[in-house]
């Protein structure tokens, strides 16, 4: 399989995920979620799946992630915020990765 | 046999590429965590292990005591970089080898990587040259070249599609990069092509051009509101209040920069507390106007520097052929629309600005045959582009691995002892995915690292041994493999794919599509939507049916077992359902392996449950009737074929199945519908195993007409993109190619024909840009076609147009007609046989 318009893609699974994490938890957004998530699951038959690594411990092995280093320290980092989510492709027994996460990461203090 | 250099590096300051000609065209290789073609040039000793790239980039401000970048600038001094945690000091030399062997991983045919050309600055001098040189043969090149940068962007440019290479002549060339410019005067004489003076500043470039987006506009704008106090500050500051913002703001910026090449206005969006505590939603416009003036004079600094040449040289300017721009930062447009005001000569943006160098340094590779004969000392040499790895010396050691093969945690610890003479080797584990990279590190006695994982799948990870030179070594470690998951007792992976059964159009029967893959860890839940294909009146008996099954997916539905199926039937319905509506199916499969299937209709509002236990196994007798005819007619068809093909033992042996399928056909339709016995379950049984050994007799026979209609499409493909294909097409391309041997070893007839549709995709698109192609698909339509045309008046005015288009040259018109002629066509035509027509 290959996803074409990747880029364009991308730009809308980061939309998507803006959306979620805008509406995340809120009661009132209830019946947004539930469309944001048919989209998601629409995406997923594509073989687009993305995570949010918000709140993961960070460090220099995480491949998965781009990351900005912000604060005095950069020891016992954890993840901030979480600016584009991972997205991967998965195809057959396959999964890579497509997007990097665009992090935040501190240090826990 | 090839005993030319061919590999060509740009060791930029701040990024490096590697490039490889190869009969005529060059490569240039991807890093293989991150499929990026830059890797930055920073390198990290953190802890025990050394880091070369991106993650090392993500520490250079902050861990600056382990962390080591732009060590280009120092190449050839005696200043060092000193190491913390490692208490010793490198030399940018050392440093430079670093990112060189790192590079080296880049190449992923295996092919050793014995000598290059390396690419240096116009101003380096003999000292900071022979320390270039020397850091390729502390990489472990037998020979290195070296090649100045503007003269390498030149020879990108020049070998460019063919272009005619000038034997007179001179220009300039303008590389605006990351954090360095530079400009250059190349001339060429008596086919010598060489850098006669040069300028530059290696302090300028695109992050400058981003901090002037926080400074001049957003920072001003957040003054002006007045509800901020002293937002500068508490955004730079380590210890400010803003900081994390800052960052946050840093990457926005560089977006907004870049989409400002583009298009005229943008907006950044983003959430800040005020100085009560109160969050505040700040959405900031900024136009390419603001954007131009906020770093007008760093571009005519840039502009400067180049007249000063220019007046140096006392250059008639209009006796330079062009200026030649490079780095990332010539994207935009006010860099290009300056120089061209200033010069009034064309300015040149033919070659793509961040991989040129390497580009040029590979095809100069290309013309240098290698000297030093350690050529005779190797086995073997790779005929060209063959992905033949060299034998892999193996390692002289033993390797005991330990781990948890299943877990709940996002990490997971790993440790192994070695035997052996493990004295300068270095080991690396990486994940398949490319989400994890232990980096470099040194093979001790005992190792130990900790894994991170993905949640809920199966986590696949390789453990590589290097020498010295960062050679890949042989050593027996089978794969690791981890399987993350909540319910570390119950939650195993699925062993199958769980499938929904669709149908295809295109080839008249039904094909399988995975909702669950195999591996994946239950439980597991998903919805999916899919179109009513055929109307369903409320009352009657006509029905549409949700069919599970268990087993590949790209296996033909009739050969799995099904495990659970729902029939949603007209007398079932509040009102008429119709075609094209949306039903939407959720699928839930507990740790038990129950499976739920329910079924909402959009239209009619009503849902339809079932609770399928696994044990229970599902047979619709109406299905498996509709499935048996089907067979038949399948084996009809490949019976003639086979005899057409004069394969008499193949046909011997499909008419006998058919003729089972005969008596199976009897015996079900003597089954009434709601049969109660075991008897269904038998025939199904009966059927699957049939239907099994049908597919095992035309497998072969499918699959090598996909196969063949593959290459045929591939090469198809291949023609359109070397003639007329754009960056991101052969990128597509490239893509596609990369994955064929996987493609080909699922051996499955749907995978390849998936595979044929990509290319077809791909292609068709590109015929629709070439005047050639659509005057062809024109008469096609126009004359062997136009008997299917539905609407022959119609159809005859269309093709006038069309002619008269051609006539006059107009492409434009001539695609409208086209499409028009197209839409003609009865509907199941109309996209097939793309390659034929390049209606995609
Ligand atoms: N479309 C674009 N518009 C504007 N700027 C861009 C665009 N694409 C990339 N850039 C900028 O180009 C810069 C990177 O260019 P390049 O890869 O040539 O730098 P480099 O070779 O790493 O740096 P240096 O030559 O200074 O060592 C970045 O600042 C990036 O933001
Ligand atoms: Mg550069």
């Amino acid at each position: 399989m290959i996803i074409h318009n990747q880029e364009q893609l991308l730009k809308i699974v980061n939309q998507v995920y803006d959306l979620e994490r805008k509406t995340a938890a809120k009661e009132e957004f209830a019946g947004l979620q539930r469309n944001i998530g048919r989209i998601r699951d629409a995406f997923s038959e594509m073989g687009l799946h993305w995570a949010s690594p918000e709140g993961e411990p960070y460090n220099d092995t995480r491949t998965d992630c781009e990351a900005s280093i912000a604060g005095e320290s950069s020891e016992n980092l954890y993840i901030s915020e979480v600016l584009k989510p991972i997205v991967w492709i998965k195809d057959g027994g396959l999964q890579y990765i497509i997007q990097k996460a665009v992090v935040i990461a501190e240090s826990q203090t | 046999m090839s005993n030319t250099i061919n590999y060509g590096i740009d060791l930029g300051t701040t990024n490096s590429v590697i490039a490889r000609y190869n009969a005529g065209k060059v490569e240039i290789y991807k890093n293989p965590v991150g499929h990026k073609e830059t890797l930055p040039s920073v390198v990290a000793f953190r802890k025990e292990r050394i880091i070369v790239g991106d993650k090392a980039r993500e520490y250079l401000e902050k861990d600056p005591e382990n962390v080591a970048g732009s060590f280009k600038r120092k190449m050839g001094t005696t200043e060092s970089f000193f190491f913390k945690s490692i208490g010793e000091f490198k030399t940018p030399q050392e440093l430079s080898a670093i990112v060189l062997k790192e590079l080296k991983n880049f190449v992923y045919t295996g092919e050793k990587v014995n000598a290059a050309v390396i690419t240096i600055p116009a101003s380096f001098d003999t000292i900071q040259s022979n320390a270039t040189k020397k850091a390729g043969y502390d990489a472990g090149f037998e020979e290195v070249l070296l090649l100045q940068e503007p003269i390498a962007a030149s020879l990108a440019y020049a070998n460019k599609d063919d272009q005619q290479e000038d034997s007179e002549g001179q220009w300039l060339v303008y590389d605006l990069g990351g954090g360095t410019f530079d400009v250059a005067l190349v001339k060429i004489g008596d086919g010598e092509m060489k850098v006669v003076d040069h300028q530059g500043d290696n302090f300028l470039g695109g992050l400058d051009f981003d901090n002037r987006i926080i400074d001049k506009i957003i920072i001003p704008h957040l003054e002006k509101t007045g509800r901020f106090d002293n937002p500068g500050q508490e955004l730079k500051s380590a210890k400010g209040k803003y900081n994390r913002l800052y960052y946050q703001l840093l990457a926005k910026a560089e977006e907004a920069k870049v989409l400002l090449s583009a298009k005229d206005s943008i907006e950044i969006e983003f959430e800040i507390e005020d100085r009560n505590g109160e969050s505040v939603e700040m959405v900031i416009v900024i136009t390419k106007t603001d954007f131009e003036n906020s770093i007008r004079d760093l571009v005519t600094s840039t502009i400067d520097m180049t007249r000063q040449i220019i007046e140096r040289n006392n250059l008639d300017v209009s006796k330079l052929n062009h200026v030649l721009m490079i780095g990332g930062s010539t994207y935009m447009p006010i860099v290009r629309r300056m120089v061209g005001e200033a010069f009034g000569i064309p300015v040149n943006c033919n070659i793509d600005p961040t991989t040129a160098v390497a580009v040029g340094a590979a095809y100069y590779a290309g013309t240098r045959t290698r000297t030093r004969s350690s050529i005779n000392l190797k086995k073997h040499d790779n005929a060209p582009g063959e992905a033949v790895p060299d034998n892999l010396q193996p390692a002289p050691v033993k390797i005991r691995v330990a781990y948890q093969k299943t877990s709940q945690d996002a990490q997971e610890y790993f440790t192994a002892a070695v035997e052996g003479n493990f004295q300068g080797l270095f080991y690396r584990i990486t994940r398949d995915d490319g989400g994890f990279d232990s980096g470099l590190k040194a093979l001790a006695a005992r190792i130990s690292e900790m894994l991170q994982l993905i949640r809920s799948t199966v986590n696949n990870f390789t453990f590589r041994i290097y020498d010295a030179q960062n050679n890949p070594m042989s050593c027996d470690v089978p794969p690791i493999s981890i399987v993350q998951g909540k319910y570390n007792v119950l939650g195993q992976p699925l062993p199958n794919d769980i499938c929904i059964e669709v149908d295809d159009y295109e080839n008249n029967t039904t094909r399988l599509e995975v909702i669950f893959e195999k591996n994946s860890i239950l439980p597991l839940k998903r919805t999916i939507t899919k179109n009513i294909t055929k109307t369903l009146r409320k009352g009657s008996t006509d029905s549409v049916m949700i069919n599970i099954v268990e087993g590949q997916h790209t296996a033909h539905p009739s050969t799995n077992p099904s495990i659970g199926c729902i029939q949603v039937v007209g007398k079932d319905l509040n009102r008429d359902l119709l075609k094209g509506t949306d039903i939407e199916i959720t699928l839930e499969m507990s740790e038990s392996r129950d499976l739920r299937i329910s079924t909402y209709l959009l239209m009619t509002d009503q849902e339809f449950t079932n609770l399928f236990s696994p044990s229970e196994r599902q047979v619709n007798i109406d299905k498996l009737r509709d499935e048996i005819h089907d067979m038949m007619k399948r084996i009809a068809a490949d019976t003639k074929d086979a005899e057409r093909r004069e394969d008499y033992e193949l046909a011997q042996k499909l008419t006998m199945l058919g003729h089972e399928f005969e008596d199976l056909a009897a015996e079900i339709n003597a089954l009434s519908t709601d049969d109660i016995t075991d008897r269904k379950y038998q025939l199904e049984d009966r059927k699957r195993k049939l239907a099994q050994r049908v597919d095992a007799l035309t497998r072969d026979k499918h699959i090598t007409e996909a196969m063949q209609e593959y290459f045929e499409y591939k090469e198809w493909c291949k023609d359109l993109i070397d003639a007329h294909g754009n960056p991101d097409e052969k990128k597509r391309y490239e893509e596609l190619v990369a994955r064929e041997k996987q493609v080909m070893s699922a051996n499955s007839v749907i995978r390849v024909r998936d595979a044929v549709k990509d290319y077809s995709r791909l292609g068709g698109p590109i015929q629709w840009r070439i005047p050639e192609k659509l005057v062809g698909i024109f008469y096609w339509l126009a004359t062997t076609r136009k008997d299917e045309l539905r609407d022959q008046t119609k159809a005859d005015r269309y093709i006038e147009m069309g002619d008269k288009a051609i006539e006059r040259k107009n492409y434009e018109e001539l695609r409208v007609v086209i499409n028009n002629l197209v839409q003609l066509l009865p509907p199941d035509k109309q996209f097939i046989d793309m390659k034929g027509t390049g209606i995609g």
